[in-house]
């Protein structure tokens, strides 16, 4: 690092920084998209079918269709960018980077790994350091701004379909956040702060002291609003192909297209980054109390994936639910259960447990 | 007539949401691993280009003009196939031939074009059903597509040879025996 620092002419700190935002954007984007090719293959082989498997490199190298990223990438970016008649223009430019950067900023806090100390500097692996004052609450507020992409791409394309799945997905977001946020305040009750730097260290390196034991139900209740959060199935009220056409981005194509539909697997990543950090002890390694830092970043990412992967498992187990019977769900049974959780934590916490 | 419809109850952990949601997940589960651990030969799915599906016998596919062992058509030009065929698409003109017409005096009948319009056929089998000397069939092969529509008029010797490969025969392109102008003769 203090090498590469020289080279560029300047401070470790610094040159840190910028491989740190290269790494961890580079690898969110690139497991997005490889999320993309897992959610069709992993669909298919749930429904007993096959999925995209014969895109090849040059015709030839198949790598069990791992290239219809690519092929899909190129597709996307050469395809006729159209702009319907009487979109809000600027909006309907804007809404996918609405979308994507919000998925992509969550990201910024998580630590991906345990920090390490070299030359007399103390390496953290996450984008923002810990103590840097905003801790879990940055990614929840980036996660509120996430509506905006949806709402405003379905605004912006001036389609009623588009509208509908729009008003229905920026509801659900909206209702499901107050009983998210409820389950989050009783884990940082419990830390006794809020960076994740804390939370991780709070939670150790004993699988059972993990929040989501003591924390069963805040884990369900939170687990079920990011589903709500993202957009995804069974919450996923941005779409709709029997009901609404294809939902807020009905009016959308091209490399706008895949940039909504490559945030929404952003959405998923800092999603289940989220859930892994709150619940599952971040980076710590199950039984190694001083896990070394490449352990520790494989221990994170293997658990992420294993979080993304739920995510695509749950898509394809269940259906949509009902407008009514969502609304339902959120606040009757989430908020409650959330307020419940909260109470009962303060409840043992003031009893010295 | 009214019909009672009993409405499920659920019990306590139906009723959390949870635990139905864990066994759904279970099945899907047992499906992913069955189906990735499934060679590619036994799913359900047929890759088509690389591996093709088995016709079963009395599948209607595209036809054959059968043949004899020396190669002469079995056809007798009878024209009960064009008749039968409700999409009108097989048209065939007849020639004469024999080896014997001088020494028994009497001639046989062939088809000296035989033609299907492929892009017409609907594949129903009624010529099959219709012809009186088992002459033509309709066979398992499926892949019958082209670039242009003038390829898809199956003539004669096409007819002939569909399945010559598929049967381990020659291919053929002319009849054994020569026809025979109409005779005109002076009795
Ligand atoms: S299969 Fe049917 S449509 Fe085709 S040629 Fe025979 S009779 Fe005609
Ligand atoms: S194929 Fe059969 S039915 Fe058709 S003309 Fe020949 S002999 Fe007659």
């Amino acid at each position: 690092m203090d090498t590469l620092a020289s080279l560029l002419h300047t401070s470790p700190a610094l040159a840190w920084m910028v491989v740190k935002v290269v790494i961890v954007f580079s690898a969110v984007m690139l497991l997005a998209s490889v999320w993309t090719w897992v959610e069709r293959r992993g669909s298919a082989m749930i429904q007993d079918r096959i999925g995209p498997n014969r895109a090849a490199l040059f015709g030839r190298i198949r790598i069990i269709g791992l290239a219809q990223l690519l092929a899909d990438g190129i597709k996307f970016f050469f395809k006729e960018d159209l702009e319907p008649h009487d979109v809000n223009k600027r909006l309907f430019w804007l809404a996918p980077f609405l979308a994507f950067v919000p998925a992509m900023l969550g990201f910024a806090v998580i630590p991906f790994g345990r920090d390490f100390v070299s030359g007399g500097h103390v390496y953290h692996l996450s984008v923002l350091d810990p103590g840097n004052g905003m801790g879990m609450l940055y990614p929840m507020a980036i996660g509120g701004l996430a509506v905006y992409g949806v709402l405003v791409a379905a605004w912006s394309s001036n389609n009623k379909w588009a509208i509908l799945g729009g008003m229905r997905a920026s509801a659900a977001m909206v209702s499901y956040e107050i009983g998210m946020s409820l389950a989050v305040v009783s884990i940082f009750m419990t830390t006794g702060g809020y960076d994740p730097a804390q939370i991780i260290a709070a939670q150790g390196s004993q699988p059972w002291h993990w929040n989501v034991v003591p924390q069963f139900l805040g884990f369900i209740v939170f687990f079920t609003c990011v589903f709500a959060e993202t957009n995804r199935l069974p919450f996923d009220f941005a779409e709709g192909e029997s009901e609404i056409v294809a939902g807020f981005n009905t009016e959308y194509g091209s490399m706008k297209f895949s940039l909504l539909a490559l945030a929404e697997y952003a959405h998923m990543m800092t999603a289940s980054a989220l859930v892994v950090t709150l619940f599952f002890g971040g980076w710590q390694v199950p039984f190694v109390a001083h896990p070394g830092v490449m352990l520790s970043v494989l221990s994170f990412l293997v658990k992420l994936l294993f979080f993304a992967w739920v995510f695509v498992w749950i898509r394809w187990t269940l259906p949509r639910f009902r407008y009514d019977q969502m609304m339902h769900l959120g606040w009757k049974a989430m908020l409650p259960l959330s307020m419940v959780n909260l109470v009962v934590h303060a409840w043992l916490m003031s009893h010295g447990r | 007539m009214g019909v009672v419809v009993k409405k499920v109850e659920l019990g306590w952990l139906d009723r959390t949401y949870v635990w139905p949601v864990l066994k759904g997940m279970g099945i899907t589960f047992n499906h992913f691993i069955k189906q990735l651990f499934t060679p590619t030969s036994k799913r359900y799915t047929i890759q088509y280009p690389d591996m093709k599906k088995e016709m079963p016998t009395g599948y209607r596919g595209l036809h054959e003009l059968k043949r004899f062992e020396d190669g002469a058509i079995k056809c007798v030009a009878c024209f009960m196939c064009a008749e039968a065929c409700p999409a009108r698409c097989i048209s065939i003109e007849a020639e004469e031939f024999s080896d014997l017409n001088f020494t028994q005096g009497f001639e046989e009948k062939r088809p000296k074009v035989f033609k299907i319009d492929m892009l017409r056929c609907i594949y129903c089998g009624m010529c099959e059903e219709a012809c009186p000397k088992d002459a033509i069939w309709l066979r398992n092969d499926y892949e019958v597509a082209a670039y242009d529509r003038l390829s898809m008029q199956f003539g004669k010797w096409d007819l002939m040879n569909t399945y010559a490969e598929a049967d381990g025969k020659a291919r053929i392109s002319e009849d054994p025996t020569p026809s025979v102008p109409r005779r005109v003769l002076a009795m």
